[in-house]
């Protein structure tokens, strides 16, 4: 059977034909292709081949996505050592690395194709509105550990860069049609076109909804429980000349669904986002320059239908990010690179609930990366960079004032770090010693946000939630050490790691009155901060094994953390939502099979097991508390047919086993099946 | 048709055909590929069949010649050049004639590489290795993609 595999691989390889790769400056495919693993450029800015790079990875590449009964990102990314996935609602994911588990997780960056895909409004990714169908996906890659030498501010815990298909020199288009239990519906596709002798467009589309999980009693809801809805439409356009690529693109998507907020409330919310992106990059003798940019923006509705008697109050916010970045790379000596970069970022925010019209801030950066190689058994990298952010606030400010405007005149500047040290052992074996510092930067919404509360009982004087733009960022540090060994096809791993998290944020919770502040302005004022919560460590043990035999592929893993924390009392009324060693499972375990014989058939499983944690949830009773999410074994599978080489059908489920706790939500989880084609063209 | 894997000795053909995209002015269309090989050795010629078979599975723009290493003055048209192993005797010439007629010198053979008289060598097991000749492949006036090099050995 393997031989009848690799002989499809070869004639695949020699039908293919020989189309210019050098002149897509990383082409991550063809590189895929010809070095016999993925190539990722997102740990030091360099391509890397996957098995080479300084820092804990994952790559997930086209064909496993194509195959795994996952939906989403969130849901491929589960399946690997060191990631949580909590999905609070139907539509809601967080995804953590190596700990510190919590709703609206600032400390995750996420990018397409390295531009940023990250809510900077709020410090959060919404993984509905990424603007990407599954489908187009060429690979995603997480980096484990600070990232924020190479991207600044929010890599904190890792970075997740998802890289997309780009057109051949052919024309391609593919069209994906599903339905499944929970009145779930959705419907994708991209066509791939090529206008001329270099030059192609991309144009991609979805539009997903399904029904929401049913939400038990003892919870507090909005007044009205959504559908899950998500639409988008992208389009890029590429032309390579010579030496020289260029790409421009633009996309819409929306987003409406339940969500945790981070105060651990449920709300309803609803985002529509849009972007425009262009890049150049020039390919030399000596390495590479490229010129980047982009603008997106966000316009966020939060707690519509929160009040059954006001169903129209909501909390609205507009954001801007335009972002412009330029970077070069230089190759020295027999396999030694520098990489240098720049980047200017404006962000703002503009909504009806801030201190001012317009919170915003400007970060200038620079950043250097140096990867040294002492023959062909060490490799040393280090990279620093350096943000220096500027806050602001402008327009008419809403009264009454509790902050002085001047505090929100600010700068301050923060260095990042990243080293990694590289020993080949043996023919086989790879030890990996790095760290890095990296940072979470408070939200454009922490700094400036505004709420006046409505209160059960009416008090004497306005309260209010706030942020404070005399918070600082969340430092993170973080070390680990990490050995790899290929034994033929098979590939185990081990890595202990140790992060620690310095005066993280939370949101208020319950318990106001042990936050409150008050103020004459000239009447008083109570208000109750986003503010520092404290710190937390997290340190434990990746082991993870995968291989092939013939047409079976296994990956197993197992994950250990263990969290310190010093936090605010849990004991009620909670003040903070914030307990990493109550919402981080303690263990972890996966399982992954795959059988493919490049026949009709093909089948993929996922066994996942999370021991129990305790999530915050408001009761109906309105006070914040932690629920018991019990341990539980998830089972996710998908059978494929394939029909003919165009057409392909699937079955798909998920939480097979209807374990409550799969999500790590207070809303237990349930059980979802779905039913697909696929036509490739 | 029947295609198998090559040995760790023979040349992979479609990992040395992916190479040729990484060029920076790779040919256009159909590509003149010669197999240069000695008749006189078991192993050439059956790494010269080996090639051949793996580019006749397929329906690619891959136009490959057998060319003996005796007969290197018929090269010239030829765009790219898979060296059998077996020819270290014979290196010097087939640099020569790659360097006169600009052919990219592709083999498993990493002898010659390191010698400078071949561009790329491969190696497959236990996993991708290439290595890209400097000196050679500016001989040939190759220039590849700096993102092909900053992935491969250069020496």
């Amino acid at each position: 059977m393997m031989r009848h595999s690799r002989m499809l691989a070869a004639i695949a390889a020699m039908a293919l034909p020989v189309v210019p790769a050098a002149a897509q400056t990383v082409d991550y495919s063809a590189l895929e292709a010809v070095m016999g693993e993925p190539v990722t450029t997102s740990v030091t800015g360099r391509p890397q081949r996957g098995s080479e790079v300084p820092a804990s990875t994952v790559i997930i590449t086209a064909e496993q996505i194509a195959r795994s009964p996952a939906h989403d990102v969130p849901g491929l990314l589960k399946g690997y050592a060191g990631i949580d996935v909590n999905r609070w609602t139907a539509g809601q994911s967080d995804v953590a690395v190596r700990g510190g588990v919590q709703s609206y997780n600032a400390r995750l960056l996420v990018l397409v194709d390295g531009r940023q895909v990250y809510l900077d409004h709020y410090g959060m990714t919404d993984w509905n509105l990424l603007g990407v169908p599954i489908e187009d996906i060429q690979q995603i890659e997480l980096v484990r550990g600070p990232a924020s030498a190479l991207f600044g501010f929010n890599a904190a815990s890792g970075v997740v860069n998802i890289i997309t298909k780009k057109p051949g020199d052919a024309p391609a288009a593919t069209l994906v049609a599903a339905l499944g239990d929970h009145d779930r519906a959705r419907v994708a596709g991209s066509v791939m076109v090529p206008l001329a002798a270099g030059i192609g467009i991309k144009l991609s589309a979805q539009h997903l909804r399904e029904d929401e999980r049913r939400v038990p009693d003892a919870l507090l809801t909005p007044g009205r429980l959504p559908d899950v809805t998500a639409s988008q439409v992208a389009s890029e356009l590429f032309a390579h000349v010579g030496r020289t690529t260029a790409t421009v693109g633009g996309g819409y998507a929306s987003n409406g669904q339940m969500e945790y907020l981070p105060s651990q409330i449920l709300s309803n919310q609803f985002y529509r986002s849009g972007n425009v992106h262009a890049s150049v990059a020039r390919d030399t003798a000596w390495g590479g320059l490229t010129v980047s940019g982009f603008v997106n923006w966000l316009d966020a509705t939060y707690g519509k239908d929160a009040l059954r008697d006001r169903p129209n109050a909501a909390l609205e916010i507009d954001n801007r990010i335009v972002s412009l970045k330029a970077a070069g790379l230089y190759r020295f000596g027999d396999n030694n690179v520098v990489r240098l970069g720049s980047e200017y970022r404006n962000n703002r925010i503009v909504g009806n609930a801030q201190f001012a019209d317009t919170i915003s801030y400007d970060v200038a950066s620079v950043d250097a990366m140096l990867d040294l190689h002492f023959g062909d058994r060490v490799a040393l990298t280090t990279a620093a960079r350096f943000d220096r952010l500027w806050l602001g606030a402008s327009g008419p400010v809403a009264q009454p004032a509790f902050n002085d405007p001047a505090s929100f005149d600010r700068a301050f500047s923060r260095v990042s770090l990243n080293a990694a040290l590289l020993v080949q052992v043996g023919a086989n074996g790879r030890v990996r010693l790095n760290g890095g510092r990296g940072y979470q930067l408070p939200s454009l919404t922490t700094f400036g946000v505004r709420i006046p509360l409505v209160t059960a009982t009416p008090l004497p004087f306005p309260v209010f939630v706030a942020g404070s733009p005399l918070l600082d960022p969340v430092g993170t540090w973080s070390g680990e050490l990490g050995y790899a060994h290929d034994l033929g096809s098979t590939r185990l791993e081990a890595t202990g790691f140790y992060t620690r998290t310095s005066d993280a944020i939370a949101s208020p919770g319950d318990g106001l009155q042990d936050l409150l502040e008050f103020h004459l302005v000239p009447a008083p004022v109570a208000v109750a901060r986003f503010q520092v919560a404290g710190d937390y460590q997290t340190y434990g043990v990746e082991l993870s094994a995968s291989g092939r035999h013939a047409a079976l592929t296994w990956r197993t893993n197992y994950t250990w953390t263990h969290t310190d924390e010093q936090v605010g009392s849990l004991a009620a009324p909670i003040a903070l939502a914030f307990s990493p060693r109550a919402t981080t499972p303690q263990h972890k375990a996966n399982v992954a099979l795959g059988y493919d014989a490049g026949g009709r058939w093909y089948l993929a499983a996922l066994a996942r097991y999370t021991s129990p944690t305790r999530q915050f949830a408001f009761t109906a009773m309105q006070q914040l508390a932690l629920f018991r999410v019990e341990d539980a074994v998830g089972i996710d599978a998908r059978i494929g047919y394939r029909f003919t080489t165009r057409l392909a059908g699937y079955v798909a489920a998920e939480n097979l086993t209807l374990a409550s706790g799969v999500a790590g939500s207070p809303i237990p989880a349930d059980r979802r099946l779905r039913a697909g084609l696929r036509l490739s063209i | 048709m029947s295609v198998t894997a090559p040995s760790a000795a023979e040349l992979n053909v479609p990992v040395a055909t992916r190479v040729i995209s990484f060029l920076q002015l790779p040919p256009s269309g159909p590509i003149q590929t010669a197999i240069i090989y000695a008749p006189g050795n078991a192993d050439s010629v059956a790494e010269a069949a080996s090639i051949e078979r793996a580019i006749g599975a397929g329906k690619g723009r891959i136009r490959v010649k057998r060319i003996a290493v005796g007969a290197l003055g018929t090269l010239a048209g030829t765009q790219v050049a898979f060296v059998t192993g077996g020819l270290r005797g014979e290196q010097d010439e087939i640099a020569q004639a790659a360097t006169r007629n600009h052919i990219v010198t592709i083999t498993s053979d990493q002898s010659c590489v390191a010698s400078a008289r071949c561009v790329v060598a491969i190696a497959t097991s236990p996993r991708v290795q290439i290595t890209v000749n400097r000196a050679a492949a500016r001989a040939v006036d190759a220039k590849f993609g700096s993102a092909f090099l900053m992935l491969v050995k250069e020496i």
